[in-house]
């Protein structure tokens, strides 16, 4: 029978880590991907420099009745009739670089950077609400079973039921009017962290349903046996041997989780649920730039070309990290597409 | 020869046919559908309730007062004309008394006959629906009386149902009373029509077109009402029928997505302004041909509520005019709006330009820092349709250029008015507005927007919520003088004084614009300066 491709061309040693790393780095594909993702994030963080240094403006100023020198010439920021200046490039020392936002006359390339600080930054911190609450409920559903296993199953269910889409528009619509109160926990109307916790908690069941299903299978194995025959209690169990062996799952559902995360907020603050103005996120950015798709199409092609090269690397990128991280994921794919056979496993 | 001429005689009969074919009226046509469309749904399709421009247009032509105002355009559209009553009223006792007579036989859509004592139920349902307009109607005696609760009815309307009299009493004249009985608040409606707002089951019509269907947020329709061509239309020969059947109206929020719909013609008219991202397109492409500016006799502003800190501080309500650029503004609003720091509007009588406050950040920012509120956490409302949301964002960054840390609200524009309408909205400190003209006379922009006896708990049009006994007193002695060369100078001096105490930071005027599809008569249609596109005017070639 034909053997699992890659299996042989794998070198010994290393670990396991080392040799998913390797496995990683000979995937050019997924460590191109990895490179533009940090590119983006390297360009974010470099916002306040390129604001003060090159801009000189912030990301929410305005210059509506401002001229700015292009070429010797003074030019309107925004013109009398309301229309903002054009990308500019280098002609005006790197100053509206990518052009005015329209009649506020903010600088584009500004706030695009601003905004992908905002976007990266909500898309992470709710994927690490998301693993946070779905490590922690797939290890108690999986782990303990029976009515523990029921009722976290059944509100994941109860979460999964609805589109992720709509239900965050609910929550982000509702929160965006009063803010959240809940017991000492207050948080304002305008504040990021609605957007944030709101798509932290709709992905929560994507996550939580497949790690519970890996503690299912880890939790027969050997080595929980011998811990629980050792006298290891719920809490080291769980976090003494199945964390560690869930691992590779959390990294590359955590990876992939930040893309999906990117595309919610983004769809959340462009219906005005997610990101609130002034403050700019990619989202928010396409949602003011359609206002403007016909005299300045680029104000909206532009976030959107960043949201889609972010969610690409990073989709690409997590492909990449779980063909290296579980090699198995990738022999079960390509036996279940007829190309080998899978060599039965020992008994 | 003979080839020739009769050549030449075809060709002329020719060019006969298709001039007679290209002029207007010869290729309109009676009937059809009407498809408008507004980017937000009026606050409320109820005639005692509505109050602002989307749905005084939409009821213009369905609730007849018993005056209305005549179907036309500027100066002439703001004349008052008899509308259910016979004639314009007769006025005696010092000013204090208006009596009018309903027309005889007049029917709502529903066959129902219109009663004089329709007239005095219309005007108790604005004080028991606690009305934005039931103020101007506060002076007729016994109306306060009921608005405190402590009367069932209003004593000073006495009507009679047979001879159709209805006669008003005054507490003490009031020199706009007349152009107030033509506003659609009190536009009779059925006895027993509900105390409760009737959008989503609108009552019964007096006009040409009756509201048959309402889908509140969304749509709403009118088909003819059967009762104009069978009996109200000969009662009332000077009002106009309307050319269409049917009309279908229906809330595009995006304001791009309208223009598409009327330049391919899937809607006839848009009731907003073309937006800003447009306009040059526009009117390179369709100006006098689908598309026209109009003036609009109307004042935009930022309002400060100066009962709550910081803008208690008349210092830094006068920071706050000084940083606020009205040239600005008319870029924001694409050179749609003409700059101005008054109350009142040029073409509204009274009218005397003067600038207090011309730009000047650094004195804003010493009137602060004299100031010195210790309140510096501000919210700021604005609503989010396009340009109004850019001024709003323009308004929040003057604000914290001023030292103030600021949060900016912006709502959707079906309920904006409601939300900061209501006094008990929690962080009402500042935020933008605009107001028109509902009627050529000055006091409409003083008495509805500034006078003490005007704020309301809900429905509430003085969102500075400012309060001066001397100032409130000039507005009702004026309020109760006809109109002359004295009186507007005098309120050319309260708009100098009011601003001296600076409630708002007025910005400008607006132009508004009429768009209309090709399948249009556009040379037929009329922009009333208070109710906008007339519908009745819509024809279609």
């Amino acid at each position: 029978m034909a053997s699992p491709p890659n299996a042989e061309s794998r070198p010994a040693g290393g670990g396991p880590w080392g040799l998913a790393l390797r496995q990683l780095r000979r995937n050019r594909v997924a460590v191109g991907s990895l490179v533009l993702f940090v590119l983006i994030v390297a360009f974010v963080i470099a916002a306040p420099l390129w604001a003060n240094q090159v801009a000189h403006t912030g990301p929410n100023a305005t210059h509506t009745l401002e001229k700015i020198e292009v070429g010797g010439k003074q030019r309107d920021v925004v013109s009398p009739d309301g229309t903002p200046i054009g990308p500019q490039w280098l002609g005006a020392d790197g100053r509206f670089f990518l052009g005015a936002d329209g009649r506020l006359g903010r600088d584009e390339m500004v706030r695009l950077m601003y905004g992908g600080r905002t976007s990266l930054f909500v898309s992470l911190a709710a994927a690490l609400i998301t693993t946070v609450l779905a490590v922690a409920l797939g290890l108690l559903a999986g782990y303990f079973r029976g009515w523990t296993d029921a009722v976290v199953s059944r509100l994941l269910d109860i979460v999964w039921a609805f589109p992720v889409l709509l239900l965050g528009i609910a929550l982000g619509t509702a929160l965006a009017v009063g803010g959240l109160q809940i017991g000492p926990l207050s948080i304002s109307s305008g504040s990021i962290w609605i957007p944030i916790l709101i798509i932290g908690f709709v992905y929560t069941p994507y996550m939580a349903r497949p790690i519970r299903g890996e503690v299912l299978a880890l939790r027969e194995k050997e080595f929980v046996e011998a811990a629980v025959a050792q006298g290891a209690g719920p809490l080291r169990v769980m976090a003494g041997e199945l964390l560690p062996n869930l691992s590779s799952t959390i990294i590359v559902f955590f990876t992939l989780n930040i893309a999906n995360n990117m595309l919610l907020e983004s769809a959340l603050s462009f219906l005005g649920a997610g990101v609130q103005p002034p403050n700019s996120s990619w989202g928010t950015m396409i949602s003011s730039g359609i206002e403007l798709i016909y005299s300045d199409p680029l104000l909206t092609i532009i976030p959107g070309t960043m949201i889609l090269l972010t969610v690409l690397s990073l989709n690409v990128f997590g492909d990449g990290l779980r063909d290296a991280l579980d090699p198995k994921s990738r022999v079960r794919l390509e036996a279940h597409a007829g190309r080998f056979e899978p060599e039965e496993e020992p008994a | 020869m003979k080839k020739l001429g009769a050549l030449l005689a075809v060709v002329a009969l020719a060019m006969i046919a298709l001039g007679l074919s290209s002029c207007g009226s010869s290729s309109d046509k009676e009937g059809g559908t009407l498809s408008v469309s507004f980017s937000s749904y009026p606050e409320t399709l109820d005639p005692q309730l509505c109050y602002t421009v989307e749905g005084w247009s939409a009821l213009y032509n369905t609730y007849i007062p018993l005056l209305t105002y005549d179907h036309a355009e500027g100066e002439a559209g703001s004349e008052v004309v008899p509308g259910l009553a016979e004639d314009l009223p007769e006025i005696s006792d010092g000013g204090k008394t208006y009596a009018l007579t309903l027309r005889q036989g007049l029917k709502y859509s529903d066959g129902t006959p219109v009663k004089a004592s329709d007239f005095k139920a219309a005007v108790e349902r604005t004080f028991k629906l606690n009305s934005g307009g039931s103020f101007f109607y506060s002076s007729i005696v016994g109306a306060e009386e009921l608005a405190a609760g402590k009367a069932k009815q209003i004593s000073g309307i006495e009507t009679d149902d047979a001879s159709g009299a209805i006669t008003i009493h005054l507490t003490q004249p009031r020199g706009t009373f007349t152009d107030e009985l033509g506003l659609p608040f009190v536009a009779p409606v059925p006895a027993g029509t509900p105390d409760q707002d009737q959008s989503a089951n609108p009552p019964p019509a007096t006009g040409p077109y009756a509201i048959t269907e309402s889908d509140p947020g969304q749509s709403w329709s009118y088909e003819r009402n059967p009762q104009w061509e069978k009996n109200n239309a000969k009662l009332m020969p000077d009002l106009p029928g309307g050319h269409v059947d049917r009309i279908d109206a229906t809330v595009t929020h995006n304001q791009a997505t309208q223009v598409n719909d009327v330049e391919q013609g899937k809607t006839n008219w848009m009731f907003d302004p073309v937006p800003p991202d447009r306009v040059g397109s526009v009117r390179q492409r369709y100006e006098g041909t689908q598309y026209r500016e109009v003036p609009s006799i109307s004042v935009y502003f930022f309002w400060m509520n100066t009962t709550q800190p910081p803008f208690d501080d008349l210092k830094v309500r006068q920071a706050v005019n000084y940083a606020v650029d009205p040239a600005a503004l008319e870029r924001i609003y694409a050179g749609q709006m003409k700059a101005s720091q008054q109350i009142l509007p040029p073409g509204m009588p009274g009218y005397e330009k003067f600038e207090l406050y011309p730009h000047d950040m650094a004195k804003a920012k010493k009137l602060i820092a004299e100031a010195d509120p210790s309140d510096r956490n501000v919210t700021a409302w604005t609503d989010s349709l396009s340009p109004n949301d850019e001024a709003g964002a323009y308004y929040q960054n003057v604000l914290e250029e001023l030292g103030f840390s600021v949060k900016l609200k912006a709502l959707g524009a079906d309920n904006y008015f409601t939300v900061i309408g209501n006094t008990s909205t929690p962080d009402l400190d500042t935020g933008w507005a605009n107001w028109g003209q509902d009627y050529p006379h000055p006091n409409d922009f003083f008495e509805p927007l500034l006078a003490g006896s005007s704020i309301a708990p809900t429905n509430n049009g003085n969102f500075a919520q400012i309060d001066i006994p001397s100032l409130n007193k000039k507005i009702e002695e004026l309020g109760r003088e006809q109109l002359g060369p004295q009186q507007e100078a005098e309120y050319a001096a309260l708009d100098r004084e009011y601003m001296e105490r600076a409630p708002w930071a007025p910005f400008g005027n607006r132009t508004l614009s009429v768009f209309v599809s090709s399948d249009i008569d556009f040379d037929k249609v009329i922009w009333n300066p208070t109710f906008s596109g007339d519908l009745t005017s819509f024809q279609l070639k």
